[in-house]
């Protein structure tokens, strides 16, 4: 059976300052990646949907019963979180066990759960080995181990990819992908798109504590796409670059400056752009120094979602 | 474009041999102290003895007009070594100086630990010495603001007030005997604290101990000079032996009948111990096992 | 239900405190007056003309030692960490999230740490007894000193672990309030005249303690300074009372608060 996560006009503030506005959304199965950059409310959203925090105003239910302090709901949530702490001077093996007992788990049906876990993420050889000595990648599976161990139906994780070699990262991405299975219902946040899209295709993103919007990635590129992207490159002939770009539907300005090797453009079609310039390159010979591209990020998607 | 060599490069500038890294260090453990809870509520109270004093010194000169009031009590506001001693080795100046220790101190190395800061440090032009003498001058600065500064205030009150400078004639060592003591004891307290607070990573657990090893030791001087009477039983004490040693520093008459050298080695064995466990503790990486 | 959750913290709680490093601190601290004895004892035998008081030795370590020092520091610290180390270490989420009653948590983390102290706490007490009188073991007072003492020192643990429990679930400077609530308001406040000391657990404890006439003088000498008794049984009530409260109390404040990990 899968679980829907509801969440009906609901604000939380910290004392003066907005965690969440006016957020109203509906999560239901498959992977759903919440998307924003940092300060945007992710984090304080998965602690309301885990029961954490209580909303100031509005209504959070999981499967149409409140969060807040609904112990008998929490059989069925697993959550990751954010944060890189543990319990000192305990192996992976004991964290695992002691936390399934909470659970009500006979010990030896913990400890089965628990080394399934382990497997699960790849920990097997290190669950006697203690945490504090794990390195961050086996740290951050660790913790994914704990939110899974108990096989609920709706995981929650929290910047699951933040700080990994890219190695550990697509062992997580497919740990979380094999756990959408069955009709699971899964939440991840980040404020790396890659790494949403990586995941899956559905995404919300949230900025200063709003919903932005919600939708599947094409839908996101889209507004990426329509959004202007400056790409700035240093060349030592930056006005031969120009001349030779300049005439492709894909660029749709170009302007030198302020620095005597720099040529900056401007365009509405990314892929092609960045298709073109390499081939460009190559074909004329010129020297390429350094490409940025200071607006593709996620911020700029955002700045140009709000309008500024 | 060219590609750099790889492998490690040393880095092969100059520095400066004027620099002073701990500045930094002590900068931001006494800004950081100022912003804690109650902090400036704490060191207000550790003030208290100061004030009283210096009230003390004034009323010295003016016995005459306080006299209906002192009823007699005018032979403690003799300004002497005596008076010093009573205010360096008083329990309440002392239990604020924990205190302080405790809110200022207690963080000071096992917040680093807690947050795997000794590498960022150690990441820099920077030696062992020059960390921990940032965090000494932390301590050193407010527990010499707690002695050394209302000792000289107190000299100087004394010179203003009696309009002459009698009281240095009489005791020409004192101004030394001040800033000796005040040292002393900073160095002490400041050492012991470090110490204490570079043996966890958990601040809580750090001012416990601290308290904890204060109190201890003055509960066990007590419990055996309550048995057998020997006064050699204050040498157990941390708080017996720093209000001897002061004592001793300032040439007023010590509390117990017990050379005040012993005491003084007690301290400085502890402040070696101290100085031992900062040194193993204190390192930028740690290997775990 | 709710007790198989309690006993479910407990047992997870009582082997993170057992594991923990700084538990072997606390033992050997708690270690000290099996020390004392064993040095007054020895001392005895050494100089057979100086006779030892074992009972009196026994009741100062008691009171000096075990409940205005041992047993404050001991709850001061675990008391405290019931809650805030969870939130210091940022390990909270990871009971929160399980399907417990919130009072659970404190209750189960409350009772494993409350275990240790009173194994600790009680542990040394009854050794440094049979070291300190040795020779006296068939005298009846000591052994009914014994008892009320080790009353005196459970409740003690009980009551001062509870209501720091209590302060750790809303106050971020719980050990700096706790400090002066142990080596200022109960040790000052309870030598106060008349009612006034009541305002004190250790009033409460050192009434438990025995009574005029019970014991050799020496050994009230240290007990009943100023203290002007309740009975027994009340104390025993107002002690139990007190603990019940602070650990409701710690539960509400749990049950309600959010918390936040600082960066």
């Amino acid at each position: 059976m899968s679980l829907v996560l509801k969440a009906e006009k609901i604000g939380k503030w910290y004392g003066n300052v907005l965690g969440l506005s006016d957020v109203t959304i509906e999560i239901g199965p498959g992977i759903t990646g919440l998307l924003g950059p940092n300060g945007a409310g992710k984090s304080t959203l998965l602690k309301l949907l885990t029961g954490q925090l209580r909303p100031s105003i509005g209504r959070l239910t999981v499967d149409g019963r409140p969060v807040w302090n609904n112990t008998a709901l929490f059989r069925r949530i697993g959550f990751c979180p954010e944060q890189d702490a543990f319990y000192d001077e305990v192996t992976g093996d004991e964290f695992l066990t002691g936390l399934l007992r909470l659970h009500g788990y006979a010990e030896a049906e913990a400890r089965r759960r628990a080394g399934r876990a382990l497997e699960i993420v790849e920990l097997a050889g290190g669950g006697d080995r203690l945490i504090r000595g794990y390195s961050r990648g086996m740290r951050q599976r660790i913790k994914i181990a704990q939110a899974i161990a108990h096989e609920p139906e709706v995981l929650i994780l929290d910047e699951p990819l933040s700080g990994l070699d890219p190695l550990s990262k697509r062992k997580i991405i497919r740990l979380i992908k094999d756990y959408r299975s069955e009709g699971r219902t899964v939440v991840v946040s980040s404020h790396v798109l890659p790494e949403i899209e990586a995941l899956t295709r559905s995404i919300v993103l949230i900025h200063q504590g709003k919903i932005l919007a919600q939708g599947d990635i094409p839908y996101i590129r889209e507004l990426i796409d329509a959004h202007p992207h400056v790409v700035a490159v240093r060349s030592a002939d930056p006005r031969r670059l120009g001349s030779l770009l300049v005439a492709d539907r894909a660029v749709q300005s170009v302007s030198y400056g302020p620095e005597e090797n720099l040529v900056t453009f401007e365009t509405r079609q990314r892929d092609r752009f960045f298709d073109l310039l390499p081939r460009v390159v190559a074909e004329s010979g010129l020297d390429l120094e350094e490409i940025t591209s200071p607006d593709d990020n996620l911020q700029a998607v955002f700045d140009y979602l709000v309008g500024k | 474009m060219p590609i750099a060599e790889q492998g490690y490069v040393h880095w092969e500038g100059r520095l400066d041999a004027r620099r002073r890294p701990w500045r930094p260090i002590a900068r931001l453990g006494i800004r950081l102290a100022f912003r804690r809870k109650y902090f400036k509520f704490v060191l207000g109270m550790a003030f208290l003895p100061a004030l009283i004093f210096a009230a003390g010194v004034y009323i010295s000169e003016r016995i005459g007009d306080f006299r209906e009031m002192l009823r007699g009590a005018d032979r403690f506001l003799k300004i002497d070594p005596d008076f010093f001693k009573a205010f360096f080795a008083s329990d309440y100046l002392l239990f604020w100086m924990l205190i302080i220790m405790v809110l200022a101190g207690a963080g000071l190395i096992s917040d680093d630990l807690r947050h795997n800061a000794l590498q960022l440090y150690f990441a820099r032009p920077l030696r062992k010495k020059d960390y921990l003498q940032g965090k000494i001058f932390t301590l050193a600065f407010f527990l010499l603001l707690l002695t050394l500064v209302p000792g000289f205030l107190f000299i100087l009150l004394k010179i203003i007030f009696s309009g002459s400078f009698a009281v240095l004639a009489e005791f020409p060592w004192l101004p030394a005997s001040v800033a000796g003591w005040s040292l002393f004891a900073a160095a002490f307290f400041s050492l012991c604290t470090l110490a204490v607070s570079s043996l966890s990573r958990n601040r809580r657990y750090a001012s416990i101990l601290l308290i904890a090893a204060y109190f201890l030791s003055d509960i066990f001087f007590g419990i055996f000079f309550g048995i057998f009477r020997d006064p050699h039983f204050a040498l157990l004490s941390v708080k017996t032996n720093l209000q001897q040693v002061a004592a001793a520093f300032l040439g007023a008459r010590p509390l117990f009948d017990v050379p005040w050298a012993y005491s003084a080695a007690v301290l400085a064995a502890l402040a070696g111990l101290a100085g031992f466990v900062l040194a193993r503790r204190v390192r930028g990486a740690e290997v775990i096992r | 239900m709710a007790e198989g959750s309690i006993f479910r913290v407990f047992v997870f709680a009582l082997r993170l405190v057992r594991r923990a490093k700084k538990m072997r601190v606390f033992a050997v601290l708690s270690l000290l007056p099996v020390l004392l004895a064993v040095i007054l004892r020895l001392n005895a035998v050494a100089s057979p003309g100086r006779g030892l008081d074992g009972l009196a030795v026994f009741g100062n370590i008691i009171v000096a030692f075990g409940l205005q020092f041992l047993v404050l520091i001991l709850a001061l610290f675990y008391g405290t960490s019931v809650v805030s180390e969870e939130i210091e270490g940022k390990t909270l989420t990871y009971l929160t999230i399980r399907p417990l009653p919130k009072k659970a948590v404190i209750l189960g983390k409350y009772a494993a740490s409350a275990l240790v102290l009173l194994v600790l706490v009680l542990g040394s007490t009854l050794a440094s007894f049979f070291i300190l009188n040795l020779g006296r073991l068939d005298y009846g007072p000591a052994w009914s000193f014994l008892g009320k003492s080790l009353a005196a020192l459970a409740l003690g643990v009980l009551g001062y672990t509870a209501f720091f429990t209590f302060i750790g679930t809303f106050l971020k400077k719980s050990v700096l309030f706790g400090f002066f609530f142990s080596f200022g308001w109960e040790n000052i406040v309870q030598y106060f005249p008349g009612s006034t000391q009541k305002l004190t657990l250790m009033h409460y404890l050192k009434s438990i303690l025995p009574g005029v006439g019970e014991t050799s003088p020496s050994v009230l000498q240290f007990l009943m300074f100023r203290l002007d008794p309740s009975p027994a049984p009340l104390a025993v009530a107002v002690l139990l009372g007190l603990t019940a409260v602070f650990l409701a109390l710690a539960c509400r404040v749990f049950s309600r608060k959010e918390y936040l990990f600082e960066e």
